[in-house]
């Protein structure tokens, strides 16, 4: 096809396309099935109907490219509607439309964790249907398995500028996001080299050529799946262990390899609606005493920015993969080798945060901006500040902190000391809770084996009236996380707000700079859960299963302030609702946000790690500061034991955390992507 | 002349219908469907369709209602469906009657469902005469419109 051709092509069918969409409709009600039929010929879709969901499952198996989209109700004696939904979504990257006469919003909302694109209510009015191809573009857009799409191939393939436009439309224009869908790409490619041959094949597979002999997933054998993937861990889950777990026959290496990766991205677009959803929860809910605070002023500005993020790399997930993508098209890190290509991520976000920190400085005016525009600074020179940093702090790390403790005399704080050794991610996290009246004591962290680990966490919650303050103070070895601590400190204390935040600095003279990346994903899933108000928690704890775990924790990710992003992107500096800084500014930030009496979760997470694989040593260090601070007049908003049942689940998480870092770390794995999920785990464990 | 009093007397049974709230919107719906979109005899099967479920369902719920121990989760999932249906359709009044019916299942009250269940009937019944007088009319236009060919 002539390239002009083409481009007509693109025009006309973008005219023409939702005619001919394949259809299938899945409803037990005849009735209600006849008039989906009806309505959906009438908009000149190519329908397919059948009223048993597992009926609805052969067909798409046996022909899963005869399909752009699935309609199903929920309720139907032979398979519950979720139960379809979550397996369409497994099995075959199909967009699935909800459709009940039941509009709680409970279900709803069960439906959009399993996966569904969108949810109707009967009797469905043809308007609505006549918009629903939308949902098939989208999906395009944002899946890399486009086998199911192979006759819009041609409008997917051919120009960048092409699919930047569908792009926009999902990503509520986040400045960066031209380019973004390449970078997505590249980001599947990357991941691929890292998992090795299997992701090949899957990739490489012809959509319409006839493939292997399936393995049918059935419910059994992906709730084994799940199962052996949990017991492992996200994050260790390689195929091999998973198949030795499962213990099933026939089922080979590849075929669990090919599944894992669907369920990874399963997860990782449950998490893209999740936040989706949240980004207009956050737009709607503009009075919502949270989001009066400070700290949320620039949420709005911010959202737009979250929402988009997540709906491509920019999950925690998705940021985590990010790093692998390409380097050059961040620009700020200059890595050499394969394996420091995950130094990338820093870069990556990087960038984000930085168009984030403009952004967020126009919607806050009024907060310290010159905290921002430092924040700003040093999140632009990230990559050449770190490696000073980590030198400067790493000398006096002990002096500082103590000097810490000194100055916080006042508060009653609890060390947590944590342990770490490559060993066991249990073991390895020891905790020991030791009470210090006003001198806080720092343990240090074993050093075995050549690997410099040290994991300090800092935590104080107020939110148990009982509790005045509980600081816990992992440190580490590296002042980098040892200043901002200092400020966390003073500020909780002084603001009677519960905080949370966890610097762990794990130094790794190997190349394997993932573990930053780990770290960070870990903490904002902790982060996020914290500043979830508690009922709403409730609803998403209701759903139960860890997906809806993960994605709950998506979801709060993408509404903190302190996304990721941010925090990567100020290096050292930790991020509090309105201020982005370098690390010395830290305490003042606090200071602003308890002044502002504003709602506030954030968290510090520092992880310095040099990597060997670049020229001069790499080393990178960044925090994440998330806690919870709950106003008074909050508080009210918030039953007690709620926000109780929240720390408790925030701590294990924060165990979780560690052990995923720690675990990381020991074996230079890159599964980076899923380690997130593995937190949420933990924490659906301790919930 | 006999084909245009028919013409009247549906319409004026039509009228009724969404006057007195039996049929609503969505009941306009397909039949803008059906005459727009050239499927002559869609709204006849629709609502042939839900006549004969709809009884299905009603006969189901009271046979559940009759056990000695009533699973109202099974009761509500059949209300459910009606309710689905009946919206499909655009059968308002069953409708609305069936969401009554849903809190009663809830509560568990045995006494509220088959309460429920009698009103529900009696408003099936009811559309359903009137549906079935509005598909004879129908039936009878298209006779004599094929005679006068």
């Amino acid at each position: 096809m002539r390239p002009d051709e083409r481009k007509g092509v693109v025009a006309a069918r973008r005219d023409q396309f939702p005619v001919g969409m394949r259809v299938l409709a899945v409803d037990d009600d005849p009735v209600c099935l006849k008039v989906l039929e009806t309505l959906l010929l009438r908009c000149q879709y190519h329908v397919s109907t059948t009223n048993q969901a597992a009926i609805a499952l052969k067909m798409l198996r046996e022909n899963r490219d005869m399909f752009d989209l699935v309609i199903s109700d929920v309720h139907m004696p032979d398979m519950d509607g979720f139960k379809l939904l979550e397996l369409v979504g497994l099995e075959m990257d199909l967009p699935v439309i909800m459709l009940s006469v039941n509009g709680e919003t409970k279900t709803v909302m069960k439906g959009i964790t399993h996966g569904a694109c969108d949810y109707l209510l009967k009797p469905v009015r043809i308007e609505e249907l006549r918009n629903i191809w939308q949902h098939v573009v989208r999906r395009k857009f944002s899946t890399r398995d486009r086998a199911n799409l192979d006759i819009y191939e041609e409008c997917n393939k051919p120009s960048n500028a092409d699919s930047d436009h569908a792009h926009g439309h999902v990503t509520c224009g986040s400045p960066d996001q031209s380019g973004r869908p390449s970078k997505k790409r590249k980001e599947y490619y990357s991941e691929e080299e890292d998992e090795g041959e299997e992701d090949n094949t899957q990739e490489t597979d012809d959509p319409s050529a006839p493939k292997k002999p399936r393995v049918v997933w059935s419910v059994e054998l992906h709730r084994k799946f799940v199962a052996a993937v949990n017991q492992l861990g996200i994050d260790k889950a390689v195929p091999k262990r998973i198949l030795e777990l499962m213990n099933v026959e026939k089922l080979t290496r590849e075929n669990v390899a090919s599944h894992l990766q669907k369920y990874r991205l399963y997860l990782k677009r449950l998490s893209a609606v999740a936040s989706q959803q949240v980004s207009i929860v956050a737009a709607l809910g503009g009075r919502d005493p949270f989001l009066h605070m400070g700290a949320f002023e620039g949420l709005q500005g911010y959202q737009a920015f979250t929402s988009s993020t997540s709906l491509s790399s920019f999950t925690p997930h998705g940021l985590i993969n990010s790093p692998r993508n390409n380097p050059a098209a961040f620009g700020t890190q200059r890595v050499s080798a394969s394996k420091s290509i995950q130094t990338v991520t820093g870069g990556h976000a990087l960038n984000h945060s930085i168009c984030d920190a403009n952004k967020y400085h126009l919607s806050s005016p009024g907060n310290q901006q010159g905290n921002l525009g430092q924040g700003m600074a040093t999140s632009l020179g990230q990559t050449q500040m770190q490696p000073k940093w980590i030198q400067e702090e790493t000398d006096d790390l002990s002096t500082i902190f103590s000097g810490n403790g000194l100055a916080n005399s006042g508060m009653s704080a609890t060390l947590q000391g944590v342990t770490s050794s490559p060993l066991l991610p249990q073991e390895l996290v020891e905790c020991t809770q030791v009470k210090v009246g006003s001198q806080p004591s720092v343990l240090t962290p074993s050093v075995s084996s050549g690997h410099l680990e040290g994991t300090v966490g800092v935590s104080s919650s107020l939110l148990d009236p009982r509790v005045s303050q509980q600081t816990t103070i992992p440190l580490s070895e590296f002042s980098a996380s040892g200043l901002p601590i200092h400020g966390l400190f003073n500020n909780s204390c002084a603001t009677k707000l519960g905080a949370t935040s966890s610097a762990s600095t794990p130094v790794h003279p190997s190349d394997d700079l993932l573990v930053a990346r780990d770290t960070k994903a870990g903490a904002s899933s902790f982060g996020s859960t914290m500043l979830l108000p508690p009922d709403t928690e409730q609803k998403y704890l209701n759903f139960g299963g860890g997906n809806s775990f993960k994605h709950k924790f998506d979801e709060r990710t993408a509404d903190s302030l302190f996304d990721l992003k941010f925090v990567w992107s100020s290096g050292l500096s930790s991020q509090s609702a309105s201020n982005i800084g370098a690390h010395h500014s830290i305490s003042q930030r606090w200071n602003n946000s308890s002044s502002n009496n504003s709602n506030i979760g954030a968290r510090m997470i520092g992880q310095p790690s040099s990597s060997a694989s670049t020229v001069a040593p790499h080393a990178k260090s960044d925090f994440l500061i998330s806690g919870d601070m709950l106003v008074p007049k909050n508080a009210s908003d918030l039953s007690v034991p709620k926000l109780q049942s929240e720390l408790s689940s925030s701590s294990c998480s924060f165990d979780g955390l560690l052990n995923s870092i720690i675990k990381v770390e020991k074996d230079d794995v890159s599964f980076s992507d899923d380690l997130g999920c593995s937190d949420f785990y933990s924490l659906g464990a301790c919930i | 002349m006999a084909g245009a009093a028919l013409r009247d007397q549906l319409s004026a049974l039509l009228s009724s219908m969404f006057s007195q709230g039996l049929v609503d919107e969505q009941f306009e719906q397909l039949q803008m469907l059906q005459d727009e979109g050239g499927t002559p005899g869609f709204v006849a099967e629709v609502v042939t369709l839900f006549c004969d479920d709809a009884e299905r369902i009603i006969a189901e719920i009271a046979t559940l209602l009759e056990q000695p121990i009533v699973s109202f989760d099974k009761v509500d999932a059949f209300v459910h469906q009606l309710k689905g249906s009946s919206a499909s359709v655009g059968a308002q009044k069953v409708k609305f009657t069936c969401m009554q019916f849903r809190q009663f299942c809830q509560e568990k009250s045995r006494d509220g469902c088959l309460m429920a269940l009698a009103v529900v009937r009696n408003e099936f019944y009811d559309l359903r005469n009137k549906f079935q007088t509005m598909l004879q009319l129908e039936q009878q236009i298209q006779a004599y419109d094929h005679k006068q060919q």
